[in-house]
C-alpha cells in the first residue's frame, strides 16, 4: 500500500503504540504529603492501548475520539513531550522523544486550550524570542511572517497585548507563533475550540490553505466534525485508546454503521412503519427508518410495493458523519467489527 | 554560545520593552531600592556607633559587604527569580510542554526566559555601595583582586542559582513550593551581614543549607584582599558542584514531568 521510496516514506509512523499513565495518589496534609513522597502509591491509567498507523508527506489526517479517547496523549508522544510505555514511532525519522534538535526544528504542535504566547506582551515580541530560538535566519523570517500575516489576516493583532485579544484572534496568533520556524509536520489538537462559527471556518480555511502552500504534513483532532469533513480525506478513529478506523472519511458511515437511513415522505399522515426497520423519527407526513445495512435495498423495494400511491419521496442514505461517530462513542466497549 | 547569548539579548530585549510599557513601576523600584539601601546602611552605621570591628569586620569593609549582597540579590532577581516564578505557573498550568518542544537546553530556557530589567538598578547601586565601601577602605586595589572579586561574585551567584533552581525542581513533585521559597528569601535577608556575626546554628545553616552566607561574604573577602586564589578556587568548584547537583535534579523532575519512568 505504501511505496517505499525514500521520498514517500511515512512522516509519521506509529507501531503498537501505548501509553500507561502512573497517577500519584496524593494526599492532604504536609505529613501525608511527606510521606507520599517516601513511599509513593500509584493509580494506572491507560490512555493508549497499542495503536500503529502511518502518515505520508503531505497528508491532512483527522483524528477523531470522544473525550478521554487518547488523542491528546498520542499526540504528546509524536511530539516527544512523552515517553511511551511501550511501542515504536518516528516522525520525520527521529524518535520524538529523544528530542533531537532536528526533530524538534521541524514539527509544531498547537494546542487549542493552551498558549505558548507570554499574555504581557505583544504578540511580535514573542515572535522574535521565537526567532532566535529557532535560529531562523532573518530573510527567512520576514517572508514566513509575511506569509503567515497575509493568510491570518495578523496585521493589525501582532502590536496589541495578548492579553488583549480575543479568544479566536489569540488562536490565530497561536498558529503563527507555532508556524514561525516552518515545520514540516504539525499536530493540531482541538485548534478550533471554543471559537464561534465564523472563526471555526477561518481557521480551517487557513490549515487547508497552508497546507496547500507549504506542503506540511497535518494530524488534527477535532471535537467538530466540521472540522473534519472540511479539512480530511482520511481520518483515524480511537475510542478508549483502541484504533477502532483508519481509512476515507468517506467510507467511514458504510465501515462503522452498520445500518442505512432510509427517509419517507408520504402524502397522507404516517402509519406504523415499524415492520420495515426502526422508526427513528416520525411527525405527521415525514418518516426515518434505520434498516440493516445488508437489506437496504429489499427494505427500499418493499417500501415502495407495500406504500404504493401513498409515497411521494424515498431516499436511502448512510447516516450523517456525526450520528455514526457518536454512535460508536457511545458505546462503552469498542466495537469489534461492525461491518454485518 | 553565540546563538545561547543572542537568545538572551531577546529575551533580554522584550522584557525591557515591557517594562517600559509600565515605566511608573519602574521609578517607582528604584525609589524603593535607594530607601532600603539607605535603611540598611543606617543599621550598619548604628551597630558601629559602639564599637569599630565586629567579628573582625570593620565598618567599611561592612559596607563593602552590603553592596555585594545587593550585587547578587540583584543579579538573581534579575534573571532567574522571575523566570523560575513563571516556570512553577508553567509547571503548574501545564505550558512547560511548549518549552520542552524547543530546540534548545530546556534549563536555560526556563532559567533566563524572563528578567526583570529594573532590578539592575540594584546591581548598579550595590556597585556604587561597594565603591564607596571600598573607598574608605583605602587600600589600593590591583587587578588580581578585582579578578578573584568578579569571579568569587559569579560563583556567588551560582551558588544561590542552583539552590533555588533545586527548589524550584520540587514543584514537579509538589505542586506548592512558594512556602519553601519563602523560607528561602528570609534567610537570604540573614545574608546582607557577615556569617560570622550569627550564632553557630545560624551560621551553619547559612553557609551551608543557604549557601547565601558564602556566596556573598566571599567576594567580600576577596576584594578586601582576605581571600586567595586558593580560596576563589575553592569556592568555584563548590559551585561547579551545586549546580551540577541542582542540574541532575532538574533532568530528575523533567523525567518525570513526561512520564520516562513510566
Ligand atoms: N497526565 C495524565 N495523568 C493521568 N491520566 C491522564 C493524564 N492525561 C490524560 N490522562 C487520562 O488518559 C486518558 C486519555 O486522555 P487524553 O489523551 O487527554 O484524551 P483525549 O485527548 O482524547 O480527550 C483519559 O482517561 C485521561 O483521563
Ligand atoms: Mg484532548
Amino acid at each position: 500500500m505504501y511505496a517505499l521510496t525514500p521520498m514517500d516514506a511515512p512522516v509519521v509512523d506509529v507501531r503498537a503504540l501505548r501509553k500507561v499513565y502512573r497517577v500519584t495518589e496524593r494526599e492532604t496534609g504536609l505529613a501525608a504529603t511527606f510521606r507520599s513522597f517516601v513511599r509513593r502509591r500509584y493509580r494506572e491509567v491507560l490512555a493508549v492501548d497499542g495503536i500503529t498507523f502511518h502518515i505520508d508527506p503531505g497528508e491532512v489526517v483527522g483524528f477523531l475520539g470522544p473525550n478521554g479517547a487518547g488523542k491528546t496523549t498520542t499526540l504528546k508522544m509524536l511530539s516527544g513531550l512523552l515517553h511511551p510505555t511501550s511501542g515504536e514511532a518516528t516522525v520525520l525519522g527521529h524518535v520524538p522523544w529523544r528530542r533531537e534538535g532536528d526533530f524538534l526544528r521541524g514539527m509544531t504542535l498547537l494546542m487549542g486550550n493552551r498558549s505558548q504566547l507570554v499574555w504581557d506582551i505583544p504578540a511580535a515580541d514573542s515572535f522574535l524570542v521565537l526567532k532566535e530560538i529557532y535560529a531562523v535566519p532573518a530573510a527567512q523570517y520576514k517572508r514566513t511572517l509575511d506569509e503567515l500575516t497575509e493568510l491570518l489576516d495578523l496585521g493589525p493583532l501582532l502590536h496589541k497585548l495578548v492579553r488583549g485579544l480575543s479568544l479566536g484572534e489569540r488562536m490565530k496568533v497561536e498558529f503563527a507563533a507555532g508556524l514561525l520556524h516552518s515545520p514540516g509536520v504539525a499536530f493540531l489538537d482541538e485548534p478550533t475550540l471554543g471559537l464561534d462559527i465564523s472563526m471555526q471556518g477561518r481557521i480551517r480555511r487557513f490549515v487547508a490553505e497552508y497546507n496547500q502552500r507549504s506542503g506540511a504534513t497535518i494530524l488534527l483532532t477535532s471535537h467538530y466534525m466540521d472540522d473534519v469533513v472540511a479539512l480530511c480525506r482520511r481520518v483515524i478513529v480511537i475510542h478508549h485508546g483502541v484504533l477502532l478506523y483508519d481509512g476515507a472519511l468517506a467510507d467511514l458511515a458504510e465501515r462503522m454503521a452498520p445500518y442505512k437511513r432510509i427517509s419517507v415522505t408520504l402524502r397522507g399522515s404516517v402509519g406504523d412503519l415499524s415492520t420495515f426497520g426502526e422508526v427513528v423519527s416520525s411527525n405527521e407526513n415525514l418518516a426515518t427508518i434505520h434498516v440493516p445495512r445488508a437489506q437496504a435495498a429489499e427494505r427500499t423495494a418493499r417500501l415502495v410495493r407495500e406504500l404504493g400511491d401513498q409515497l411521494a419521496d424515498i431516499s436511502v442514505e448512510d447516516p450523517p458523519i456525526e450520528e455514526v461517530i457518536d454512535k460508536v462513542f457511545a458505546s462503552e466497549r469498542p466495537l469489534a467489527e461492525t461491518t454485518a | 554560545m553565540v546563538r545561547y547569548l543572542r537568545m538572551f539579548r531577546a529575551f533580554a530585549a522584550t522584557e525591557f520593552q515591557f517594562e517600559m510599557e509600565y515605566r511608573g513601576n519602574f521609578y517607582l523600584s528604584i525609589f524603593e531600592m535607594f530607601l532600603v539601601i539607605g535603611t540598611s546602611i543606617g543599621a550598619v552605621l548604628i551597630m558601629f556607633g559602639h564599637t569599630t570591628t565586629m567579628n573582625g569586620w570593620t565598618l567599611p569593609e561592612m559596607i563593602v559587604l552590603l553592596g555585594v549582597y545587593y550585587l547578587i540579590q540583584g543579579g538573581v532577581n534579575l534573571v532567574f527569580s522571575p523566570s523560575f516564578e513563571r516556570l512553577m505557573e508553567h509547571v503548574r498550568v501545564g505550558t512547560l510542554d511548549f518549552h520542552l518542544l524547543k530546540p534548545v537546553n530546556v534549563q536555560f530556557l526556563v532559567s533566563t526566559r524572563h528578567l526583570r530589567v529594573v532590578r539592575a538598578a540594584d546591581l548598579l547601586l550595590g556597585l556604587v555601595v561597594v565603591i564607596v565601601g571600598l573607598l574608605q577602605v583605602g587600600a589600593q586595589i590591583g587587578v588580581a583582586q578585582s579578578l578573584l572579586f568578579a569571579l568569587s561574585l559569579f560563583f556567588g551567584v551560582m551558588l544561590v542559582y542552583s539552590l533555588l533552581l533545586g527548589l524550584v525542581t520540587l514543584s514537579f513533585w509538589f505542586v506548592r513550593v512558594e512556602n519553601l521559597l519563602a523560607i528561602f528569601w528570609a534567610f537570604t535577608e540573614a545574608g546582607r551581614f557577615p556569617v560570622d556575626v550569627y550564632p553557630l546554628w545560624l551560621r551553619v545553616s547559612l553557609s551551608t543549607i543557604v549557601p547565601i552566607g558564602i556566596a556573598v561574604t566571599a567576594p567580600a573577602n576577596a576584594i578586601a584582599g582576605r581571600m586567595d586564589a586558593v580560596g576563589v578556587a575553592l569556592l568555584g568548584a563548590g559551585t561547579v558542584l551545586a549546580v551540577g547537583i541542582a542540574s541532575a535534579l532538574w533532568r530528575r523532575g523533567l523525567r518525570s514531568y513526561t512520564g520516562a519512568s513510566a
